[in-house]
């Protein structure tokens, strides 16, 4: 009994968790309105993340790529970075925002990103006078971090560059969710908004999610602006949900413009989604409103239903985003099911001292672990231990095959869930989102005892 | 009217020399876009890189193979689930993937020992698997790691395994086209004739070309085995390791796919004088071409007019159902080279649907002739297109239907029009005869979705009306 904490002893991965750090820059960089990331690498660096983010929304998103071929691997790909951005604003009149991203070509070639994308600003002003473009620099060398750390690294690089002085207080609440989806950005912003506090998410993933419309009109992009990123030293404070995604970018703004930054549990069921509430109730002072209380209660009610009678003392297998998954074992501690693995995927020595793995540590009365620079072929040796006896997996779907080849229902979340039909829709974030996992969780494992035969019959009554 | 420049191209006007529209009178002898080159910074070009073009088109594909990448985790990551190649041992190859998870200090110490000791470790975990590809990657290959001697250095240490180096990283060449040449040479070079084959027919062929896309390999492979024709290597579709090894034992090498693989055909026929027979599978018209083809090489007309005879009453008549309903269709084909001239002419032929688009990913000058050699004037044939042009020509030509990407798919959803998975194939094989049938019916299943008309509605009546974002 008790939790142990482990990193992956293999030199090598097979079959990782996480998509590397330019990867996860793209993913902030689609976050924001009028804005095409330009790759600095070679192609495939762009075109596999465009269709990773393609199977996950569904949808197609605008990133370019600088086309590193052997010439500029060999003499630097300086001029491969202004042509690819002059191209860009030439081509794109509503384009406000390039981040440039790097890769580990160009990190080992040691392109001189900064001294370029100034000479970039100065073309731009010649040959657009009066049009603003904010070019960026994000490096994200693949061979360090992961598409977490490269998430936090583009939305950091994005707030340095363009916030770059502090104005009138505008009220407003930061507020970094960290890389949810669409579903969970919809929520946070209708909570604020029942709350009544002004606030900010940064990304507006919203309509990531974006309808076909009479007038073929293309509406897919992040619905962040560059006032919002402009604005964002102006406000009350920073609420950051996620801490390895969010956090550091709140750090900046209160280490540059005194915006108080609150680091807060990310909000995976009910006493997490409590305390989130709680304290952004105690920042702006507004209290929190009955109709929260009432999904709240709603959440509760169903969740009453499930979590002794069907929930008790499964043993779960977690993998996926850091602040996902430590929060998801929050949750399945509150609905009475038992985290037992729960696999972080890249080398972050700050996992093993997060306060959250800590209490888990502390108040483990079951077995867990913990295991972090984590692949998948982790998972699946433990799954394939009947030691381990894993009743369900939470993951995404890079994990399909462990499930399915040995037939442990799983439960897809958070990215990418290619392999499920419109989970990016639904929240998992606050009550509504535990309900709905919750209700996911159950239905996954009744079908599971019909397919298996597996006192099915229970459910005859229920 | 030969070349254009389209609208969306003013600023980059270079892009001119490579769109071609054709008209009355005109061959590739007059105009023929440029291909194989550079692609312009920033233009949102389609082009993958040489890593995948080895990786995940070719080396990826085989059945039995540890595909070891030396390199940061994402070049792994990223050319895992992404392609639709089964295989009859329970899909080992769409299962895995295997990194050396390159970290900083790799890069500035040198990746050598960490690769060898994950390629170790990759076989001991699976202590069934003995053959194993080794890809190099962007970093790998610019720090200059000697991946050969460390994976000479396993192989002496460990006899029952074999192990392929491909130097593959991802900048070299203008596309994933680079990766396909190098790994097509460097397997005939290291490892074909370092197998002997067992031969159980008069027959003997390899299939070059064909990656087993939703099955087509095991599809053809039921005319194969109906003419007696042994096939001892399919490259690399259900594949194994050590069947290519062996590909220097076969009568006759039949290429599918000249773009990603017939440089290893050529080879075959240089250093072993294999005769090359290139066929096209997707088709009726086509097929029964190629079969007359192969069964004219071995002298089993009658065997080959038999199979052929069976294949058209069974699938013919299902074939016309679904020509009858998309002919006159007007079809853009987006992907990577050679199924635009593998399809312009078998739909045209077969189904009666004019290909009014095409774009090529990664083609070279001889797809480019082939393809406007076969195509129709008025069509439009781009290489290396991108996300502005489609909108262009999509207003220029207006398809009713696009063979294209998933993620290009999603895109033209928003503009009314369907799309069919030009590489996966949305519920294929569409390979041989009952796979054109496939094709033809996943098409009109397309194109006769009742949401077609229903998105082109507005309830409001009002056909004007723009939508307003809630955020504007």
């Amino acid at each position: 009994m008790g939790c142990e904490i482990t990193n992956r002893a293999r030199a090598g991965v097979i079959n990782p968790m996480y998509d590397c750090q330019p990867a996860g820059a793209q993913y902030a960089g689609i976050g924001v309105k009028d804005c095409i990331p330009l790759v600095h690498g070679g192609q495939g660096c762009t075109m596999f993340v465009r269709l990773l983010f393609a199977q996950h929304f569904k949808e197609n998103f605008d990133v370019a790529s600088t086309s590193l071929h052997e010439d500029s691997a060999v003499f630097g790909g300086h001029q491969r970075i202004r042509d690819g951005v002059m191209t860009l604003v030439r081509r794109y009149p509503q384009l406000r925002v390039i981040p440039v991203i790097t890769t580990c070509s160009t990190e080992v070639i040691g392109d001189d990103v900064e001294g370029n994308i100034a000479a970039c600003r100065k073309m731009i002003k010649e040959e657009f006078p009066g049009r603003k473009v904010h070019v960026v620099p994000v490096h994200t060398p693949s061979f360090k971090s992961s598409q977490v750390g490269g998430y936090a690294e583009c939305l950091q690089a994005l707030i340095k560059t363009i916030a770059t002085a502090k104005a009138a207080p505008n009220g407003k609440l930061n507020v970094f969710p960290g890389w949810v989806n669409p579903g969970d950005v919809v929520l946070l912003k209708r909570y604020m908004s029942e709350m009544g506090v002004p606030a900010t998410v940064f990304m507006d993933t919203e309509d990531f999610d974006s309808p076909t419309l009479p007038d073929k009109s293309i509406h897919t992009h992040g619905r962040t602006t560059v006032e919002d990123i402009a604005g964002s030293p102006n406000a009350l404070a920073s609420v950051s949900l996620a801490r390895y995604e969010g956090a550091s970018s709140a750090q900046y703004l209160q280490t540059e413009f005194n915006v108080p930054a609150h680091v807060v549990p990310t909000p995976y069921g009910i006493a997490n989604t409590d305390a989130m509430l709680r304290k952004i109730s105690e920042i702006t002072g507004k209290p929190i409103p009955d109709s929260l209380i009432k999904e709240r209660g709603i959440a509760l009610d169903a969740l009453q239903d499930l979590a002794h009678m069907f929930f008790a003392d499964k043993r779960v297998a977690l993998f996926g985003h850091p602040d996902l998954v430590i929060g998801l074992a929050q949750f399945c501690l509150e609905v009475e099911m038992k985290p037992v693995l729960l696999l972080l995927g890249d080398d972050n020595s700050k996992y093993k001292k997060d306060p959250r793995i800590l209490e888990m540590k502390a108040t483990a009365t079951w077995d867990m672990e913990v295991v972090c620079n984590a692949d998948l072929w982790e998972l699946e040796t433990r799954i394939k231990n009947p030691d381990h006896k894993i009743d369900l997996i939470l993951g995404h779907s890079k994990g399909r095959y462990v499930a399915i080849d040995n037939n442990i229902p799983m439960v897809r979340v958070g990215f990418p869930t290619f392999d499920r039909a419109g989970l990016y829709r639904h929240p998992t974030m606050g009550y509504q989102g535990a309900m709905l996992l919750g209700e996911t969780i159950a239905n996954t494992l009744f079908a599971h005892m019909e397919y298996t035969k597996d006192r099915e019959w229970i459910l005859n009554t229920w | 009217m030969p070349m254009v420049l389209l609208k969306c191209d003013k600023d980059i006007p270079e892009r001119e020399k490579h769109i071609y529209l054709k008209v009355d009178g005109e061959d590739s002898r007059d105009f023929l876009p440029v291909s194989n080159a550079a692609t312009l910074p920033g233009t949102l070009s389609e082009r993958g890189c040489a890593f995948c073009g080895a990786k995940l088109v070719i080396g990826g594909v085989l059945k039995d193979t540890i595909q070891m990448i030396h390199g940061p985790i994402g070049c792994a990551y990223d050319t895992w689930h992404t392609k639709r190649y089964p295989t009859d041992n329970g899909h080992f190859n769409m299962k895995y993937v295997w990194s050396t998870d390159m970290k900083e200090s790799h890069i500035v110490f040198g990746g050598e020992k960490r690769l060898e000791k994950s390629i170790n470790e990759a076989f001991d975990e699976m202590p069934d698997v003995k053959r194993m590809f080794v890809y190099t990657t962007c970093p790998t290959a610019l720090i200059g790691d000697d991946v050969k001697a460390v994976t000479k250095k396993v192989m002496s240490e460990r006899p029952d395994v074999d192990i392929f180096t491909c130097e593959c990283p991802g900048f070299a060449g203008v596309s994933q086209s680079k990766g396909h040449h190098v790994l097509n040479i460097g397997w005939i070079n290291e490892k074909v004739g370092t197998v002997e084959p067992v031969i159980t027919s008069k027959y003997t062929m390899n299939f070059i070309g064909d990656f087993n896309i939703q099955g087509d390999t095991q599809l053809l492979n039921q005319y194969w085995e109906k003419l007696g024709i042994q096939v001892i290597a399919h490259f690399t579709g259900n594949g194994t390791y050590d069947d290519l090894r062996s590909m220097h034992r076969a009568q006759l090498n039949v290429v599918n796919c000249a773009r990603s693989s017939g440089y290893i055909a050529n080879e075959l026929k240089k250093q072993y004088g294999i005769p090359r027979l290139d066929i096209d599978s997707w088709g009726f018209n086509y097929m029964a071409e190629g079969i007359r083809k192969i069964c004219a090489f071995f002298g089993i007309e009658e065997k080959g007019e038999t199979l052929i005879a069976e294949e058209y009453a069974k699938w013919k008549p299902q074939l016309d159902w679904y020509k009858e309903r998309v002919k006159g269709a007007k079809m853009a084909i987006w992907t990577g080279g050679p199924r635009l001239w593998h399809w312009t002419k078998s739909v045209e032929d077969d189904l009666g649907v004019q290909v009014v688009a095409m774009s090529s990913k990664f083609g070279h000058q001889e797809d480019f002739e082939k393809v406007i050699a076969r195509g129709n004037q008025g069509t439009y044939y781009i290489d290396d297109g991108n996300e502005l042009e489609f909108f262009e020509i999509i207003e220029l030509v207006k398809p009713d239907i696009i063979f294209t990407g998933p993620r290009v798919g999603e895109l033209v959803k928003k503009l009314h029009i369907p799309y069919v998975n030009g590489h996966g194939y949305h519920n294929g094989p569409y390979m041989g005869f009952e796979g054109f049938v496939n094709l033809a019916r996943d098409m009109y299943n397309a194109m006769y979705n009742p949401l077609l008309r229903l998105a082109a509605t507005d309830i409001r009546g009002n056909l004007n009306t723009r939508f307003l974002e809630a955020a504007e």
